[in-house]
């Protein structure tokens, strides 16, 4: 396996070469989209968030931002800006200039409207992909390689299958010194003290549980018990018992690798081994914080098949399920159901899923990239919305 | 006739998954490291649905993943469908 990867400034390796188009808050977000139908090899990164957040809020949308621009997918960053939001530009930017790569802001209320912006924005972005196509993959070590996971569309097939296979590439990944993120607090919920079991710091441990404890406590101000919450009729039926049950079968996705840190949403790992991040469930905020992670691409397990990907980061979706392989097979990128019937051992299959991310690391396209089924994202936020 | 496989997932563990639907005395094997054993069910289960390849006494531990997933509520032989009807669940957010 050789890992081809785009070298950056601050020594990550992009898996994919775009110019981010990076609306600081959901208001602008039409400039960014029409620069991307004007200039090819553009991406746009549109969410609804960075305005009336109480300060926490504030502070995790722009940590975030910052984080998005830094992924090493991001050949180059224009941000976008309206003029009165409360995510601020100067902060984006300087935080995204540490890592040296090229970026720029437009802002709408200071060139005085929507044409204007899109006219010296994309003037800007043709530049920086003009200078982004010069730059050439690289062989480098499988130890720059950072893969975050989720599942979505579960069923019995996930913890059988797709997400053992998956925490079988997370181990074979962290022995060679590469990093993995795991996050979904709320499936975690129930399997939080096998999470501290394996953290080589109890501190981490702790945070962890503290991550379900004030996803429970958020629920009951609601009036939700979110234990209930996650325990549906159809996980019955396919057999699961417990709710302890059902978030093991979650949390096999990073095996029983030991866990090096419990992550903010949307903080960057401090080395490399296997890390917990506060990610809820949901997959658009998900895979934001994966890739906010510095991760290059996600393994994104499914049981009945979820088609989405995410615009900064490919996703490899992993079906154990030999009838929606069969069924939605046009989204799947790879067939893992040979596990459960014995045909194949979950490390064999860890051996084919590590030597197909290894090869969308190094370009090859993914289902959802192919089909343009990744366009859209989002941020998350913990408290009201204003 | 295909054999039917219940699926040991942490050596330790004392309930399988079964991937094929198996009925009622219907045989299945459980691959254990590089062996294989066989067992008999007492019930129906589904595809996805766990049988106790140990006994597990009232009160006693249900293990998958090599983590207690619950308690049983009754006694459990082997070869029973373990489910709802007897386990209870004792998860609290601490």
């Amino acid at each position: 396996m050789e890992f081809y990867g785009f070298p950056r400034p601050d020594g990550q390796y992009g898996a994919r070469n775009f110019v981010a188009l990076m609306p600081i808050v959901g208001c602008v977000n039409a400039v960014a989209l029409h620069i991307e139908k004007l200039i090819r090899g553009t991406r746009s990164i549109t969410h609804h968030q960075g305005c009336l957040h109480p300060p926490l809020d504030t502070e995790q949308v722009t940590r975030t931002l910052v984080n998005l621009g830094k992924n090493p997918n991001c050949a180059a960053v224009l941000l976008i800006g309206l003029g009165c939001e409360m995510v601020k530009l100067e902060e984006v930017l300087e935080g995204i200039r540490e890592s040296k790569k090229p970026v720029e802001a437009v802002m709408v209320h200071e060139l005085g409207g929507m044409l204007e912006t899109v006219s010296k924005g994309a003037q800007m972005a043709a530049d920086m992909v003009l200078e982004a196509s010069k730059i050439r993959r690289e062989k480098t070590g499988l130890n720059n390689l950072v893969f975050c996971t989720k599942c979505g569309s579960s069923d019995t097939t996930s913890g059988l299958s797709s997400n053992l296979v998956v925490g079988e590439v997370c181990r074979m990944l962290t022995e060679i010194g590469g990093t993995f993120i795991q996050g979904e607090v709320c499936d975690i919920m129930g399997g939080e003290y096998a999470l501290k079991e394996l953290c080589v710091n109890p501190e981490e441990g702790d945070k962890i549980v503290g991550f379900v404890k004030d996803l429970y406590e958020r629920g009951l101000a609601v009036g939700a018990d979110t234990r209930g919450c996650q325990m549906t009729a159809g996980n019955v039926a396919g057999g699961l018992t417990t709710l302890v049950e059902k978030a093991l079968g979650a949390n096999a996705k990073g095996q029983m690798v030991p866990i090096q840190s419990a992550l903010l949403y949307g903080e960057r790992p401090g080395g490399p081994g296997r890390h917990i991040m506060a990610t809820p469930g949901h997959g658009f905020e998900n895979l934001t914080g994966g890739a906010a992670g510095g991760a290059q691409l996600i393994l994104f397990t499914t049981g009945r098949g979820a088609p989405n990907g995410h615009p900064v980061i490919p996703a490899v979706k992993v079906c154990g399920n030999a009838k929606t392989n069969l069924t939605m097979g046009s989204h799947i990128d790879i067939d893992v159901s040979s596990v459960i019937e014995e045909a194949e051992s979950i490390q064999q299959a860890g051996q084919r899923l590590f030597e197909l991310a290894v090869d969308v690391a190094s370009g090859r396209l993914t289902k959802a990239e192919i089909l343009n089924f990744d366009s859209q994202m989002e941020i998350l936020i913990k408290g009201p919305v204003m | 006739m295909k054999k039917k496989y219940a699926k040991l997932i942490v050596p330790n563990d004392n309930v399988v998954t079964s991937v094929a639907d198996i009925d009622e005395n219907d045989v299945f094997n459980v691959i254990i490291g590089d062996r294989e054993k066989t067992f008999a069910s007492n019930h129906n289960v589904p595809f996805g649905h766990k049988i106790a390849i140990q006994e597990i006494k009232k009160g006693g531990e249900i293990v998958k993943y090599g983590h207690v997933i619950g308690i049983a509520s009754i006694d459990i032989k082997v070869g029973d469908w373990v489910h709802i009807h007897n386990v209870m669940d004792n998860y609290e957010v601490r």
